[in-house]
């Protein structure tokens, strides 16, 4: 598929060495993006968490074992593995700011992006969003609610971006080149350790555009090609080894594409 | 004329293409999937104004600002406050899922009184009434437990309390009460806090910062700040917590033996550093001479050139800062907090730049109340217990507000026991918790979004502090009151002046106390103190934890952990889906021990097991994880909860069930670990 470029590309890279997995970004996520409560969450295979967090481990016995936590929003890949196969035209990635959008309404639900996304950050509606009586009043104004047989995503909170477009024009600014923090999704505004930084990748005065150029900087699989936007941060070789499929006789030196 | 068949297929053809043309088609299409989605049990959204109003979030033992989205007048989702020094734009789990507890299935909707086996709705007017009569049949055999350490509501109610001529007025447990009475112990006077911002090594005893310990938010920042800053972070405990995640080091230490590992410091201290203007020195150096290396390698695990290089670390840091505490976030020993503190005196931390400082201990306005020192000096588990063994008389009418005892108590048979002694237990619970379900009487409290609330220096802030919030929501959203002023107005009933007719004149006095313009405050403005009271500290009266070994083979260690909940609420329905199949797995409870300790003692991994404690048995699975320490079994707080409703209830079980409890010095009760048996079930 055509490699499309944009101007700005939205972007996030999540400091690893910072996360303690507390559940915050992910719980303001759902509040954000209205996504209902689950009664029985244990099963993680019927469960919807746009922002996923996973443990990590160097596994190394006690008492030399380190973790981490990666917490996981949808890539908002280069190339989406996603896009490119919904055969109704469901999610794209054509707007400026490269995020990779998801038209509810166009979904038949036929799940081929979740087979392909390599990242399993695509979740399908198995039941109808259903709220505890009176906790619909909560729902926000900014994401409609998915019926079941749907699937959806991380949006990086596209609504937001809307509103600090909108809010640039009415200052007559350029919505194009916002500045850093105009534009924040729910679970890096909620972050307690400000392991979560968001901005445009494409401005050099961006905080994340100088995170993702570390040399501690990578991406999940990014050898698939997809070109992540979303970047991870960690100091600790073991951490960025396990972002891909390495051969054994390349893991020395932690480096990474 | 007839159609013959290649016009019939031109017409056909032609019919095709030209509705293709047209966009009928495709709008239909369109509309058909649209109208697909649209069902009436899907709700819809609604528009309007949007709001943000500050607010507090006192859900955990935290209490930092917050600030509500408001939509049309609705609240919609709780962001945190980057104007808040204790939240800094952060919030926590169950902050973020604040919002949509309003609405929980568990919300006590009304008064209630019980009627046999089960609740009867009545009116405001009823309730109160019938609480007034209660007291004044009680005359001075009343009790207060309010798991609202920081707020005026507590100062309140325990005034009500105190002017019927008793003194049984308790906190819930907590952390700043245990060190506080550390403090106390070595001769000072305040709450105990810790400049977290301006340390340059930070060496966590035990205190899970990052996790549910203290001023959680705040410490968030200040380790995010330090990373950029190089400061040091080193865990020391017996499982990879949050904090240690993240930490530049965790050291294990055998449970419960943070405190030998401080007393193991101070005395490799003492060796390297020539000391003056220290009272007491002399006796603390016998005493810490009995913490030498071996001893507490043999102790706590941790090998003498591991407590070397700490002891090394502390010695060349500028700005050391030694900090106590436990997994549990509760349940520390006060012995141990004192040798932590010990250790702070020895590097002259005591109120300097990133050390520990000292606060006041904030005013009280209700004349009636007793001093929040008092009160936090009291042991709520060691008076239960005497309740329950008839050592002590039960109260004719037991309050309980804004705490759970009937869940988030250690010895929870004993407990149990205290409750059923008790002759009416009133229930202020905004939620069906535990104790609500068993009171004879409950009085919904309106959340902090509902009502005035206010927060006065939580436990670890470094500087005093005080937040206040005026209700968010014109009305409240049920028939429920703010506790305060139903204790307001009772009192008025039962012939009882406490000075002030609602609770909002409480908080304006309050404010008055502090300084602080009330319109500022009730709109976002947070009072600061600079002031740090001066301390004579005398180490001499540091009582040295116990060097014994403990005789039990395995230990549990709980872990507070906020995603699951807190001893106030249980899993909020927005918090389900956060805990992990490493936390719960089905109906089943996950603890973990690392593979050693599980060959130890035969079981494997997916194994279900039956642990128990002194206070009982419960069922769990066996995860095996190296992050835990030997002979260690590392369960998760905050599940088992058998009322509430079913985001909660019935998942996992309650580790306070099993922990048996300490006696500790200072009159207080340590519960932090304990020993625990496992078997297969």
């Amino acid at each position: 598929m055509q490699h499309m470029e944009f101007k700005v590309k939205w972007g996030m890279v999540i400091d690893l060495d910072k996360c303690t997995g507390c559940g915050a970004c992910s719980i303001a996520c759902r509040a954000e993006n209205n996504i209902p409560p689950m009664q029985d969450a244990s099963n993680k295979l019927r469960t919807t968490d746009w922002m996923n967090i996973y443990e990590l481990s160097n596994g190394k016995k006690f008492p030399d074992l380190e973790i981490a936590y990666l917490p996981r929003p949808c890539m908002q890949c280069g190339n989406p593995s996603c896009s490119t196969v919904c055969p109704v035209v469901a999610t794209t990635k054509d707007e400026e700011g490269g995020i990779v959008s998801q038209v509810y309404p166009r979904c038949i639900g036929c799940r081929y992006c979740m087979a392909a996304c390599p990242y399993h950050a695509r979740y399908f509606n198995w039941f109808d969003p259903i709220w505890p009586e009176g906790m619909e009043k909560t729902l926000t104004p900014y994401v409609s609610a998915r019926p079941r047989g749907v699937v959806e995503k991380c949006t990086f909170c596209h609504h937001r971006f809307n509103a600090a477009k909108e809010q640039a024009r009415a200052n007559g600014a350029d919505p194009l080149d916002l500045p850093e923090d105009a534009y924040i999704p729910a679970c890096a505004e909620a972050c307690p350790t400000g392991a979560i930084v968001f901005g445009n990748l494409k401005n050099p005065e961006h905080r994340v555009a100088k995170l993702a150029a570390s040399k501690y900087a990578f991406r999940l699989l990014a050898r698939l090609g997809t070109d992540p936007q979303v970047y991870y941060y960690s100091k600790r070789d073991w951490v960025r080894q396990l972002g891909d499929n390495y051969l054994q006789k390349e893991l020395k030196g932690g480096e990474h594409v | 004329m007839g159609l013959d068949r290649r016009s019939f297929l031109s017409l056909v053809a032609g019919g095709v293409v030209g509705s293709l043309a047209t966009p009928v088609v495709w709008k239909t299409l369109d509309d058909v999937s649209i109208w697909s989605q649209n069902w009436p049990w899907i709700p819809r959204l609604k528009y309007g104004e949007e709001t943000l109003l500050p607010s507090l979030c006192k859900l955990g033992t935290d209490a930092y600002g917050v600030q509500v989205k408001l939509v049309a007048g609705h609240p919609v989702a709780a962001y945190g406050n980057p104007e808040h020094p204790l939240s800094r734009g952060g919030i926590c789990p169950l902050g973020a899922a604040s919002v949509q507890l309003l609405y929980s299935p568990s919300r006590v909707r009304s008064p209630k009184k019980r009627v046999g086996d089960s609740f009867e709705d009545i009116s405001w007017e009823e309730a109160e009434a019938l609480l007034t009569e209660q007291l004044k049949a009680a005359g001075k055999d009343v009790a207060l437990v309010s798991g609202d350490d920081t707020g005026s509501a507590a100062e309140v109610l325990a005034g009500l309390v105190a002017a019927l001529g008793s003194e049984q007025t308790y906190f819930m447990p907590s952390e700043g009460a245990a060190a506080a009475a550390a403090l106390g112990l070595l001769g000072g006077d305040g709450l105990v806090g810790y400049d977290l911002e301006g340390a340059d090594y930070v060496l966590l005893l035990g205190a899970d910062a990052l996790g549910a310990w203290g001023t959680t938010l705040r410490n968030a920042k200040a380790f995010a700040d330090g990373r950029e800053r190089a400061v040091r972070v080193v865990y020391v405990g017996p499982a990879m917590t949050a904090t240690a995640a993240v930490a530049d080091a965790w050291i294990p230490c055998t449970p419960g033996t943070e405190g030998v590992v401080a007393m193991g410091l101070a005395n490799m201290i003492l060796e390297r550093r020539a000391l003056s203007n220290v009272a007491g020195l002399e006796q603390f150096r016998k005493q810490a001479a009995g913490f030498s290396p071996d001893v507490v390698a043999t102790r706590s695990g941790v090998a003498p050139e591991t407590l070397l290089g700490l002891a090394k670390e502390l010695l060349v840091a500028g700005k050391p800062l030694v900090v106590p505490g436990t997994t549990a976030a509760q349940g520390l020993a006060v012995s141990d907090a004192a040798a932590a503190l010990a250790v702070n005196v020895l590097l002259d931390r005591i109120n300097m730049p990133g050390g520990v400082m000292v606060l006041p201990w904030g005013p009280k306005v209700v004349a009636a109340a007793p001093d929040k020192k008092a009160m936090m000096g009291r042991d709520v588990v060691g008076y239960l217990a005497a309740v329950a063994a008839g050592n002590a008389p039960a109260p004719k009418v037991l309050l309980v507000h804004a705490a759970n005892p009937a869940y988030a108590l250690p010895d929870l048979k004993t407990i149990q026991t205290a409750l059923d002694k008790a002759g009416f237990v009133v229930s202020f619970s905004s939620f069906m918790d535990e104790t609500a379900a068993q009171a004879d009487l409950i009085l919904p409290d309106s959340l902090t979004y509902e009502r005035y609330d206010d927060a006065y220096t939580p436990y670890g802030s470094g500087q005093a502090n005080y937040t206040m919030a005026a209700p968010i929501l014109k009305q409240p959203l049920f028939a429920t009151k703010a506790a305060a002023d139903v204790a307001l107005g009772v009192a008025a009933k039962a012939g009882v002046d406490l000075g002030f007719a609602s609770f909002e004149e409480v908080l304006k006095a309050k404010a008055e106390a502090l300084g602080l313009d009330f319109e500022a405050a009730a709109t976002g403005t947070v009072w600061l103190g600079t002031e740090f009271a001066v301390q004579q500290l005398d180490l001499a009266k540091v009582q040295a934890p116990a060097l014994q070994e403990s005789a039990t083979d395995v230990t549990l260690v709980p872990v507070a952990n906020l995603k699951i909940g807190s001893p106030k609420v249980a899993t909020p329905p927005f918090g389900t889906n956060v805990i992990s199949p490493r936390e719960l797995q089905g109906k089943d409870m996950v603890v973990a021990m690392n593979a050693a300790t599980a060959s130890k003692l035969g079981v494997r991994a997916g194994d279900a097991v039956t642990l128990s404690g002194a206070g009982g048995e419960c069922r769990a699975r066996v995860r095996i994880f190296e992050g835990v320490v030997d002979g260690a079994v590392m369960a998760p707080l905050g599940l088992g909860h058998t009322a509430w409703d079913a985001f909660s209830r019935g998942k996992g079980a309650n580790v306070f069930q099993i922990l048996g409890t300490q006696t500790d010095v200072a009159g207080f009760t340590r519960f932090a670990t304990a020993p625990v048996g496992v078997r297969k079930a």
